[in-house]
C-alpha cells in the first residue's frame, strides 16, 4: 500500500464510520513507518470534514456521524502513542453551549455540540432554558474560548444581546469569542449585538468555530 | 448600469444587476437540482424568473385562471401576535380572527388551533377545544381543520417522560437514544390520533398535521401511522405539512413501508404521504439568508415543482418565514412574499399555499 493509498483508506474508513477498519488502518501507518500527524491531517481528518459534509446535505445522519467520529477517535488513539509528547493532539478550543432562558427549543444546538465534539473540542452543554448567568459563570469556570448561544424564537434573542453586555460586566468578554444561531438569527443579528460569529446550519458552525480559535 | 432593488435571505434590501440576478437563479436552481437529485429548472423557467425579479412592481399576482387555494396555519397567531414587537396585534377572540381571515383576507380553508400548537398539550383539554372548533364551524363557511404540531420533542425530558436523545447521542449511547425515540413515537401517534377523532366527532372538516419531522425521522414515521389510522377512520380531509426541506435523521433507521424516512426530499416525502392517506402535502424548503431572495426563490420552486411532478395529491406549499422563498425576517417584505408565491405556483406548479 502506498502512502497516498493508505491516506484514502482511511479517509474511507472514517466515511464508512468503520471503527475496526480506522484502527486497522492506523496500525498499518504505524507498521509502515509512516508520520502519524500527516496520517492524521491527510487521512482521518478529511474524512471527518466529508462526514461533516454529508451530514449538512441529509445523506448522512446523526448516529451515523457520531459512530464515524468514535472511529476516528479510536483511530487517533492509536496514533498518538507514537506521537512525539509536543506533537499530541490538543483539543481544539473549550466552547460552553445552550439554548437562551425562556427558549426550549434545542434539537439543532445539540447537533451543533455533537459535531463541536466530534472536531475536538472540549463542550460543556449547558442545555436549554439557560439562565443568562449561568453562561457567564461556567465560561470562567472551564476558561471557555467559546461561548455559543442558540435562540429559536424572536422574544428570546434578545438573550444573545443581554449576554454580550454581561460578558462585558463580567469582564470576561475579551477572553472568549461568540457564536450565535437558531432560526431566527442572522448575520445582521450577530454584527448588530456584537457576536463574533454566526453560522446557518451546525456543519458551518464548526468551521467558524475552528476559525475563531485560529485566531 | 441599471440595477435592480431586491433582498437578501435575511430580509436586507441589496442592488443586484439583472446578470447578477440570473446568476442566482441559475445557481439556486443547480443547488436544489444537486441536492435532492431532481431536475434544474429549464432555461425558459429560469427566464421567467429573472423577469420576476426585475419588474419594478412592488407586489406581483399569478395569471388570470391560475388562483390557488390559500390556506391559514398556526391558527391567527399571525393576527393577535404582533410579529415586529412580540407583543398584542389585533386583540379579537380565536373565533373573530378566523372569521377576519375568511371575510377580509379571503382565505380559502382556515385552521383551529391552539396557541400551543402541539397535540401532546391538546389533548387533556380537547374538550374545550372541540367547543372552539364547534363554535367556528357555526359561524364560518370555509373548510375548517384543526391543526397542530406532531413536536416529538415534548415527549422527552424534561418535557417528557422519555430520555432526551440530544443528551444521549453526544454520550455515545446510540441504541439507547433510538429506543427513547421510538418510545415517545409511540405515544405522539396515539395523541394525535385521539385528537383527530375529537375532532371527527365534533364536524372538523379536516386535521392538519403540521411541522411534521421537526424532531426527526421518527417524529415522521409516527404521523404517517397517524395519517394511515384517521384515514381509515374517519372521513377528515388530511394535511401533512413540513417542517423542513429533508428529515432529519435523529435516529436514521426508521423506515415506512420499506422507504427509511431519514434524509428524504419534498418529491420523496409526499409519496409516503400519499401511502399513508392523506389529501394535502405541504412541502417545505428552508431559505438561506445569506444568499438572495432570487437565489431562495429559483431553489425552492425547483424542489416543489419536483414534488408537484410527483404527487397525485394537492401540494399546498409552505409560503412563510424563512420558507419557500420567503426572507427570514420578523415582517417579510410583500414584494419578497408575492415573488415567492407566484413562483411556487407558476413554476412549481403548486396547487395551493
Amino acid at each position: 500500500m502506498t502512502q497516498q493509498e493508505l491516506f484514502d483508506a482511511a479517509k474511507a474508513a472514517v466515511v464508512a464510520a468503520d471503527e475496526d477498519q480506522a484502527v486497522a488502518v492506523a496500525q498499518e501507518a504505524v507498521a509502515m513507518g509512516l508520520d502519524p500527524v500527516r496520517v492524521i491531517a491527510e487521512g482521518f481528518t478529511p474524512g471527518m470534514r466529508e462526514v461533516g459534509d454529508l451530514f449538512e446535505r441529509g445523506t448522512m445522519f446523526l448516529p451515523e456521524v457520531i459512530i464515524a467520529s468514535e472511529a476516528m477517535v479510536a483511530a487517533v488513539a492509536v496514533l498518538e502513542a507514537h506521537l512525539p509528547a509536543d506533537k499530541k493532539e490538543k483539543k481544539a478550543g473549550v466552547v460552553v453551549i445552550g439554548t437562551i432562558e425562556g427558549d426550549v427549543h434545542d434539537i439543532g444546538k445539540g447537533i451543533v455540540a455533537t459535531l463541536m465534539r466530534v472536531y475536538g473540542f472540549e463542550v460543556h452543554d449547558l442545555g436549554r432554558d439557560v439562565p443568562l448567568v449561568s453562561y457567564v459563570q461556567k465560561a470562567r469556570e472551564v476558561d471557555a474560548t467559546i461561548i455559543g448561544s442558540s435562540a429559536l424564537m424572536t422574544t428570546t434573542m434578545m438573550g444573545q444581546k443581554t449576554l454580550e453586555k454581561l460578558l462585558k460586566e463580567a469582564d470576561i468578554r475579551d477572553r472568549v469569542r461568540t457564536m450565535v444561531g437558531g432560526a431566527v438569527v442572522t448575520q445582521y443579528w450577530a454584527d448588530k449585538i456584537g457576536a463574533d460569529a454566526y453560522a446557518e446550519n451546525a456543519q458551518e458552525a464548526v468551521q467558524k468555530a475552528l476559525e475563531l480559535v485560529a485566531g | 448600469m441599471t440595477t435592480i432593488r431586491t433582498r437578501m435571505g435575511d430580509g436586507h434590501a441589496v442592488e443586484m444587476t439583472a446578470d447578477e440576478i440570473r446568476s442566482d437563479v441559475v445557481a439556486g436552481t443547480e443547488d436544489a437540482a444537486d441536492r435532492g437529485r431532481i431536475p434544474a429548472l429549464t432555461e425558459q423557467e429560469c427566464d421567467w424568473l429573472v423577469e420576476l425579479f426585475c419588474r419594478s412592481d412592488r407586489v406581483v399576482g399569478v395569471d388570470q385562471g391560475h388562483e390557488v387555494v390559500l390556506t391559514d396555519d398556526g391558527s391567527v397567531n399571525a393576527l393577535y401576535g404582533a410579529q415586529s414587537s412580540s407583543g398584542v396585534g389585533v386583540p379579537v377572540s380565536r373565533e373573530m380572527g378566523i372569521r377576519v381571515y375568511e371575510r377580509a383576507f379571503c382565505m380559502d380553508s382556515m385552521e383551529v388551533g391552539h396557541p400551543d400548537y402541539s397535540f401532546k398539550p391538546v389533548r387533556p383539554i380537547v374538550a374545550l377545544e372541540q367547543q372552539a372548533m364547534e363554535s367556528t364551524l357555526l359561524s364560518t363557511i370555509v373548510p375548517m381543520y384543526y391543526g397542530a404540531m406532531p413536536n416529538l420533542a415534548l415527549y422527552a425530558r424534561p418535557d417528557g417522560p422519555f430520555p432526551n436523545p440530544a443528551d444521549l447521542l453526544p454520550m455515545g449511547k446510540i441504541d439507547e437514544a433510538r429506543a427513547a425515540q421510538e418510545e415517545a413515537g409511540e405515544y405522539c401517534f396515539r395523541d394525535m390520533v385521539y385528537v383527530a377523532k375529537k375532532m371527527w366527532e365534533v364536524g372538523a372538516d379536516g386535521i392538519n398535521f403540521d411541522t411534521t419531522a421537526s424532531a426527526g425521522d421518527v417524529e415522521f414515521l409516527a404521523t404517517l401511522r397517524a395519517v394511515e389510522q384517521v384515514a381509515g377512520s374517519t372521513g377528515l380531509t388530511i394535511e401533512v405539512g413540513m417542517a423542513a426541506e429533508f428529515v432529519l435523521g435523529m435516529h436514521g433507521k426508521v423506515a415506512y413501508q420499506g422507504t427509511r424516512l431519514a434524509g428524504l426530499y419534498p418529491h420523496e416525502q409526499v409519496k409516503l404521504v400519499e401511502a399513508a392517506g392523506a389529501h394535502v402535502f405541504g412541502p417545505v424548503v428552508n431559505t438561506n439568508t445569506r444568499r438572495s431572495t432570487a437565489w431562495n426563490v429559483s431553489r425552492a420552486a425547483t424542489f416543489v415543482k419536483a414534488c408537484s411532478e410527483a404527487a397525485t395529491i394537492p401540494v399546498h406549499a409552505n409560503v412563510g418565514i424563512g420558507v419557500g422563498g420567503v426572507p427570514m425576517c420578523e415582517t417579510p417584505p410583500v414584494s419578497m412574499v408575492t415573488r415567492a408565491g407566484v413562483a411556487m405556483v407558476e413554476i412549481g406548479k403548486a396547487d395551493g399555499l
